[in-house]
């Protein structure tokens, strides 16, 4: 016990007054305090007798996280070596495998080094910019990444053998029904050709890309046969890349939200206290130059300032009258009704557009690209204008500046990704008449026959040409908004400029944009294949555009958005236009009839109907297994055995939370024996003078 | 001279890729800005200090307000004045590495908080770290009742053992509990 007050410092104090009545800690004698810090490093301990007494010793810690001078580090290591030479047997076979083992996760990260896409612009971006918008960007290169190998993937499995299969050339064998008239579908009418018929066709995905390898109804049927023994079921393969594309991208993404949970479970939830993290850990030490200081300077005050600040509204608040509470409350559902009801009437204004354009399409010329276009520029327009209204109504309803954040953040969610549904839901009643297959349109061949000769494409070009719209108008609003407003700001001074001021990077707004058109691929990429390498090259223009905005019409946010909390929220929202676009994909899948003149699952009463049909050509030992992985007498063991871990690793996260308080209890209570101890020794020596 | 000054011959590479978090490129990178620090007359000799003033003017650690405590703690000269040679130089920039532990480098954060050295955080060492975060600048300091509530609130939440200072493992343990800690903490050439 003397010797652990020894370390802590505490010498003995002959010289001091005994009437000092100074917190113990200051009367020791001033020694290197990294010395007392540092953790010890056992000399003399020798590895080959641990082995011998204890089963299984532990490798010595990496000399690396030692916090030692480099000398240090020296001396450890060669004693290491020294020991390593005269052990012998197992012990050094286990320690040479230990250090080629680290070696060559050491030359992995090296060699990984290369591959990292855009690191040196990552790291300036962060350095000017901070965590937050550089969590933006970090977002963007996985989506790229992402849209990169699916692409790879269809490539592979369904574009390839198309290839080949056209280029082989027996053409597709036809069933004879009697729906001869569901048969009639003439993607490309022949006849004058105006100039600019071209580029309409090129934007709206008709004419020479509607029969192209763009769009499912370019695909046939039939089974590629060469030489009798090879075959390559295309329908087949074509419906199961789609189901694993989908699974492919919940991996990915659940994968590196694990990360993030990891982390964010591990804080606990809810944060040990704002003031000392942000203390502590507040500063970045990748900031840049002076201005990037001053400004993460300024941020790091205003952080504080605003949790002091809520820490007083609090203690107001929570003085508040019950009249003024019951007011604040009846605002605050007022408010919250106001923007539902903004919400509901895009939704509505979406919907009317939808069917407006589904109606009047075949015009053509300008007005009836515009018309096509229709649905996409209201979505735009409301996902502009609502949240801004919405941001207007929050400062009316007074919630704590972080509340604020999430609320609006949570609004715009919700509008983007219900307008994509409410236009999805259009096209769905258009094509099969609202679900009521006894209409005289859609008698005939289940689905809307008379509008949509191959429904499917059509579908595939709206997912087209929304994301073709969205590149187009963020590119606009590039060139003629932002570089505008800069100058403007710049050159004329003026109260106006002044108050409008340079433009924010506001990352929340911008991430809900990747994630809506990331949403609208994962819908579209079963009908228009090429969907996924569209939107690499698409998101790749992106990032270079919002780069170059950032660095040349940007001003660095005050308020900032925390990085890795946010970079989950980013992968939580994504999984919500995940199953959006899985719903749209299994209702498509399962229930709606395809169509008789195009694509490969033409004379199928459903896409899904394949499966079961080329399940009776397999062997009749893998049809048993498999109905055994299908039936009850696997399923139910395998559910109690799942639950039964589960409940496992519960109890066991309760337990660590348990110990962590228990630890804390005990550390205090240590605290205490120590003021206590060093009263008394006080006191001897008091009385022993 | 003519040849490029002192190549790291490959024991001298290997043996700092053990002995710290650096990969082999940023290594001989380090070397080679080391190497332009230092003045024509001692190029290519080994263990040379470069005073705290030339090291303080490089890009990555000029504005960085906690420079001077950088360079003091890393130093390993014997009146402590700052000055560091190659082998501190890639002492922190292994502390300060993509790979290095949470471990370290909370370790070698809370020295660089502790501005007196004592081992322990006090009120006077919290009240100089939040100055230097948030500038000397009239409109960013905050004033004296607010810095008093500000440390107050600081020691309520991470002072465990109520001792009025915080010590390392209380300072590891807030750390800990912090996500963006181990990606701020760095700083890469």
């Amino acid at each position: 016990m003397i010797g652990e007050l020894e370390r802590q410092g505490l010498g003995p104090t002959g010289n001091d007054f005994p009437g000092d009545q100074e917190p113990p800690r200051l009367r020791r004698a001033p020694s290197r305090a990294s010395d007392r810090n540092y953790p010890r490093y056992d000399w003399s301990a020798d590895p080959a007798e641990e082995e011998d007494g204890a089963g299984n010793a532990e490798a010595p810690p990496e000399i690396r996280t030692l916090p030692w001078p480099m000398e240090r580090k020296r001396a450890v290591r060669q004693v290491q070596q020294m020991r390593a030479h005269v052990s012998f047997g197992a012990e050094s076979w286990r320690r040479n495998k230990t250090k080629s083992l680290r070696k060559l996760q050491q030359n992995v990260r090296e060699f990984l080094y290369f591959f990292s896409l855009w690191r040196k612009s990552l790291q300036k971006i962060g350095g000017n910019f901070g965590g937050g918008v550089k969590s933006y960007f970090v977002f963007l290169r996985f989506l790229v990444v992402l849209n990169f190998v699916s692409f790879l993937l269809i490539a592979g499995f369904v574009i390839a053998p198309s290839l080949v299969r056209r280029s082989a050339g027996t053409g597709g064998f036809v069933n004879s029904t009697d729906k001869e008239s569901c048969l009639v579908y003439d993607p490309n009418p022949q006849g004058l050709v105006v100039f600019y018929e071209f580029f309409l066709h090129l934007l709206s995905g008709t004419g020479f890309m509607e029969d192209s390898f763009m769009f499912y109804g370019y695909y046939n049927n039939n089974t590629a046969v060469e030489d009798g023994s090879l075959s390559y079921n295309i329908p087949l393969a074509y419906l199961f890349t789609a189901a694993f594309y989908f699974a492919f991208c919940l991996c990915c993404i659940i994968a590196r939200m694990g990360t993030a949970a990891r982390v964010a479970v591990a804080t606990g939830g809810r944060a040990i206290g704002n003031y000392s993290l942000i203390v502590f850990t507040g500063w970045d030490y990748g900031c840049l130059g002076d201005r990037a200081t001053k400004l993460k300077q300024k941020n790091i005050y205003y952080r504080l300032q605003v949790d002091l600040e809520e820490e007083r509204i609090k203690k107001r608040a929570a003085s508040l009258t019950p009249w003024r509470k019951v007011a604040l409350y009846t605002l605050r559902v007022l408010m919250f009704l106001i923007a539902l009801g903004l919400i509901g009437t895009a939704f509505y204004g979406i919907f009317e557009a939808t069917k407006f354009s589904q109606e009047n399409g075949d015009r053509f010329g300008i007005l009836g690209l515009f018309i096509e276009y229709l649905p996409s520029i209201v979505i735009t327009t409301g996902n502009f204008l609502v949240p801004l209204l919405c941001d207007q109504i929050a400062l009316l309803e007074k919630y704590s500046p972080s509340i604020t954040v999430v609320v609006a953040l949570l609004r715009a969610v919700v509008l983007r990704l219900v307008s994509l549904g409410i236009l999805l839901f259009t096209l769905w009643s258009q094509i099969t008449c609202s679900g009521d297959l006894e209409k005289e349109d859609c008698g005939n061949c289940s689905y809307n026959n008379k509008k949509y000769q191959c429904w499917e494409t059509s579908v595939g070009q709206e997912m087209y040409k929304l994301t073709l719209f969205d590149l187009l108008v963020t590119i606009a609003l590039l060139v003629l908004v932002e570089f505008p407003r800069r100058m403007v700001v710049d050159n004329w001074s003026s109260k106006l400029s002044q108050l409008v001021g340079r433009q924010e990077f506001v990352v929340p707004s911008n991430v809900l944009g990747l994630v809506y058109g990331q949403t609208v691929v994962w819908t579209g990429a079963l009908f228009c294949p090429l969907l996924p390498l569209i939107n690499t090259i698409k998101f790749v223009i992106l990032f270079y555009c919002k780069k170059i905005t950032l660095f040349c019409n940007c001003r660095p946010a005050l308020k900032t958005f925390r990085s890795t909390t946010s970079t989950f929220f980013f992968l939580v929202v994504l999984l919500f236009g995940w199953g959006l676009a899985l719903v749209a994909m299994i209702y498509s899948l399962a229930v709606i009839h395809p169509s008789y003149a195009c694509g490969p699952f033409r004379f199928f009463t459903t896409m899904w109907a394949i499966v079961p049909n080329s399940f009776y050509s397999l062997s009749e030992v893998t049809q048993e297994f498999l109905f055994f992985i299908g039936s009850q007498a696997f399923s139910i063991p395998l559910f109690a055995l799942s639950c039964v871990v589960m409940c496992y690793f519960i109890a066991l996260a309760s337990i660590y939370g348990r110990s962590v308080a228990m630890l804390k209890a005990q550390l205090k209570l240590e605290g205490q024996d120590k003021q206590f101890l060093v009263k008394q020794i006080e006191k001897m020596k008091r009385n022993n003078i | 001279m003519g040849s490029t000054s002192s190549q790291l011959d490959k024991d001298a590479l290997s043996e700092y890729q053990e002995l710290t978090f650096l990969t082999k490129q940023e290594i001989i990178l380090a070397h080679e800005r080391f190497s332009a620090m230092l003045p024509q007359e001692y190029k290519g000799a080994t263990n040379i200090r470069l005073p705290m003033e030339k090291i303080l003017e490089m890009p990555e650690l000029k504005s960085n307000p906690f420079n001077k405590r950088i360079c003091h703690v890393f130093s390993t000269s014997q009146p402590n004045d700052g000055s560091l040679t190659f082998e501190d130089f890639l002492d922190l920039l292994s502390a300060f590495s993509e790979a290095a532990t949470m471990e370290i480098k909370s370790h070698y954060a809370f020295r660089i908080f502790d501005s007196d050295n004592d081992g322990t955080l006090g009120r006077e060492d919290l009240e100089k770290m939040v100055t230097l975060l948030t500038g000397d600048s009239k409109d960013t300091s905050l004033n004296g009742e607010e810095m008093g509530q500000l440390i107050n609130n600081i020691l309520e939440e991470s002072d465990i053992d109520k001792d009025g200072t915080v010590n390392l493992s209380e300072f590891q343990h807030v750390i800990s509990r912090s996500p963006d800690f181990v990606s701020s903490f760095k700083i890469v050439l």
